[in-house]
């Protein structure tokens, strides 16, 4: 097993470089000039300009950028943004809130999408289970971004149970984005767990397990959910890297300070190294819950085993 | 008493009172309410089943056999199952009627069952040691180390090599015959009186199965348990059965001891089946099928079930269904030719 684990982390080095290049080169490719657009409507003077380019690099060709930036990367080196912040600083004040917020939202996901997709799983076809499968309809139905707005304005400014918006209250001011952020995967792991359900309670060896004189709570809780769990596994790891990503919108509706917004930011003032050193960031650990997917599989299943 | 198996003394459970017999099941219908239909899968069986006495109910698939079986554990599926008439009485008291408890208490303990595909049947996910073991942890109590130690102890007494290296293997590390083992160690733990095996052999080679068939007379004769064996197969029910019912479309259609049964059919089904079997003596010569298929259990015909396929059939047979009546002592037959077809 922690044979199997380091060569996964080796093969990731290649993909992230490959990943890092890609990114640099699709800003590299973005239309129009950042310096120019710096200076808004009061223009920079020429030199200036051509001070700030050669500091950034701007005028070398693709590779030779690319170069220079992996050279610091080499050298623990993440470049700055065009004020001169360092990129790791970015970071240091990004990550945590991200990450405070995805594991919010994850939270949602797991608790509320279990609980939801066990009891319609368990009862098919009763009133529980088509409430379930109307309601995650309609939510997988709605953009994340008009179930911010809406919940914002009936939660946080009418009823004014969360904050409106910022996360300065401390982690009551998570709760709200956490829940929009989660809204679309917690309809996916709810129809999933009980799909998933449904299909193993029909399993011989849960006739076996009642055949056993075992309470219903044992033939479910200990005999089937534990083979139903993985889809919902799978699922819930991919998804943690689509919730990173997914905070752009959330983020930006909630006004909260972390990778999603920063991202967003430097895409729009083509902040390379800023865009690259998050986005990277955002594979490696993509990658990592890839793995821990993996891992889990073996913990979940005893057939499965790596060599 | 938790931690040991019962050794092999008969049961020291309470004997039956008054003669009655161990498992009566009385006029027992179930029926499937599906989205095409309602599928009468049992239609009025009746049977009972004395202490240290086999029967086998023979019959092709689809006829009720696997479905009366369930409906005997209680674990039949519901909805789409339900039970619509009879009575299962165990130890005199009808088990249809007890509560949810009561029932999952018998479960097991003193009714249990060993299905036909053991790989299917044991949860992948656990050792098969803490699947034998959870008997002991259910019905007992037992602590994880006892019943562990009491697994070991049934790996054993199946006869699976070296039980105690084994017992924290998974399902999927055994071989068919072993797989069956397990489950039959499963089932026998805690000394039931009542075992049925569902089918029991159909899933393995023919050189386990006739193994697994003497592991399962052998524990019978031990420990003085009822055996209801649930097959097609006629060579399996001919070795070990002392009874045979046999189903058709639900019903029971011919009874008798073994032998009798056997030797002088008192049925055209049942004689067809004896003639169906490939035998050594007609080598070289085609084998006699029953032709044409099981009716339609949704949509039951008037008159005898078999009519359609039956050599026998007459205007009678369309029209009216023989109940199933004794034709000699200890014999009974659902034909209204029941005396022609015995004295052919």
């Amino acid at each position: 097993m922690a044979r199997y684990i380091a060569r996964r982390l080796l093969l990731a080095i290649p993909v992230l470089i490959g990943a890092s290049f890609l990114i640099f080169a699709m800003v590299f490719a973005l239309p129009g000039d950042p310096i120019r657009a710096l200076g808004g409507d009061r223009p920079i003077s020429p030199a200036v300009q051509e001070q700030l380019r050669d500091q950034y690099n701007l005028d070398d060709p693709l590779l030779v950028q690319y170069g220079k930036y992996a050279g610091g990367l080499l050298q623990g080196d993440l470049g700055t943004d065009f004020s001169g912040r360092p990129v790791a600083d970015i970071l240091e004040q990004t990550v945590p809130v991200t990450v405070k917020l995805a594991l919010v939202a994850l939270a949602f996901e797991a608790v509320f999408g279990l609980i939801a997709g066990v009891l319609a799983g368990i009862r098919q076809k009763s009133f529980f289970d088509n409430l379930v499968l109307v309601s995650t309809t309609l939510v997988v139905s709605i953009p994340v971004f008009v179930l911010g707005f809406v919940a914002q304005y009936v939660l946080g400014l009418k009823l004014g149970i969360f904050p409106v918006a910022g996360v300065a209250s401390g982690f009551q001011g998570y709760l709200l984005p956490g829940f929009v952020l989660a809204a679309l995967s917690l309809a996916y792991v709810a129809r999933l767990t009980r799909t998933s359900l449904a299909e193993n309670l029909r399993n011989d060896y849960v006739r076996t397990a009642k055949a056993k004189g075992l309470t219903p709570l044992s033939v479910v809780g200990k005999h089937t959910l534990r083979n139903s769990l993985i889809p919902v596994v799978t699922f819930l790891g991919a998804d943690l890297g689509a919730l990173l990503s997914g905070a752009v919108v959330t983020e930006g509706i909630f006004n909260i300070p972390g990778l999603g917004r920063a991202v967003f930011g430097a895409i729009q003032t083509q902040e390379g190294t800023v865009v690259v050193g998050i986005v990277t960031l955002f594979v490696f650990v993509f990658i990592l819950f890839n793995l821990l997917v993996d891992v889990l599989y073996a913990a979940l299943d005893p057939r499965i085993r790596y060599e | 008493m938790t931690s040991t198996v019962p050794q092999a003394v008969p049961a020291p459970k309470p004997t039956v009172t008054g003669g009655a017999p161990l498992l009566e099941v009385d006029d027992l219908s179930v029926e499937f309410r599906t989205d095409y239909g309602v599928v009468k899968a049992v239609n009025g069986i009746s049977y009972t089943l004395a202490a240290g006495e086999t029967l086998a109910i023979l019959g092709e698939s689809g006829c009720g056999k696997s479905v009366s079986a369930q409906t005997i554990m209680g674990i039949l599926d519901s909805p789409p199952g339900f039970v619509t008439h009879g009575e299962i009485r165990f130890r005199g008291e009808d088990l249809l009627k007890m509560s949810a408890k009561q029932q999952r208490d018998i479960r097991g303990e003193e009714i249990s069952i060993v299905f036909q595909d053991a790989l299917s049947s044991l949860n992948p996910v656990f050792t098969v040691g803490a699947q034998i073991g959870e008997m002991f942890r259910r019905h007992r109590g037992a602590s994880r180390k006892d019943a562990k130690a009491s697994a070991i102890e049934l790996m054993d007494k199946v006869r699976i090599p070296s039980a105690k290296e084994r017992v924290n293997d998974y399902p999927h590390q055994f071989s068919g015959g072993m797989r069956q083992r397990v489950m039959i160690a499963m089932a026998i733990a805690l000394d039931p009186a009542v075992l049925i095996a569902d089918e029991p052999t159909t899933a393995l080679d023919v050189t386990v199965q006739a193994q697994i068939m003497d592991l399962l007379a052998e524990l019978q004769r031990e420990t003085g348990m009822g055996l209801i064996l649930i097959t097609h197969d006629l060579g399996v029910v001919g070795e070990i059965a002392d009874r045979i019912a046999v189903m058709y479309a639900g019903r029971i259609v011919e009874t008798g001891a073994t032998d009798a049964v056997f030797t002088a059919p008192a049925m055209p089904y049942t004689e067809g089946l004896m003639a169906s079997i490939a035998r050594v003596d007609q080598k070289g010569q085609r084998l006699n099928p029953i032709v044409g298929a099981p009716p339609n259990l949704a949509m039951l015909p008037p008159g005898c079930e078999f009519a359609p396929r039956c050599p026998r059939a007459t205007d009678l047979c369309v029209a009216e269904r023989p109940p199933l009546r004794e034709i000699v002592p200890g014999r009974r037959s659902a034909c209204h030719y029941a005396e022609e077809v015995l004295g052919a």
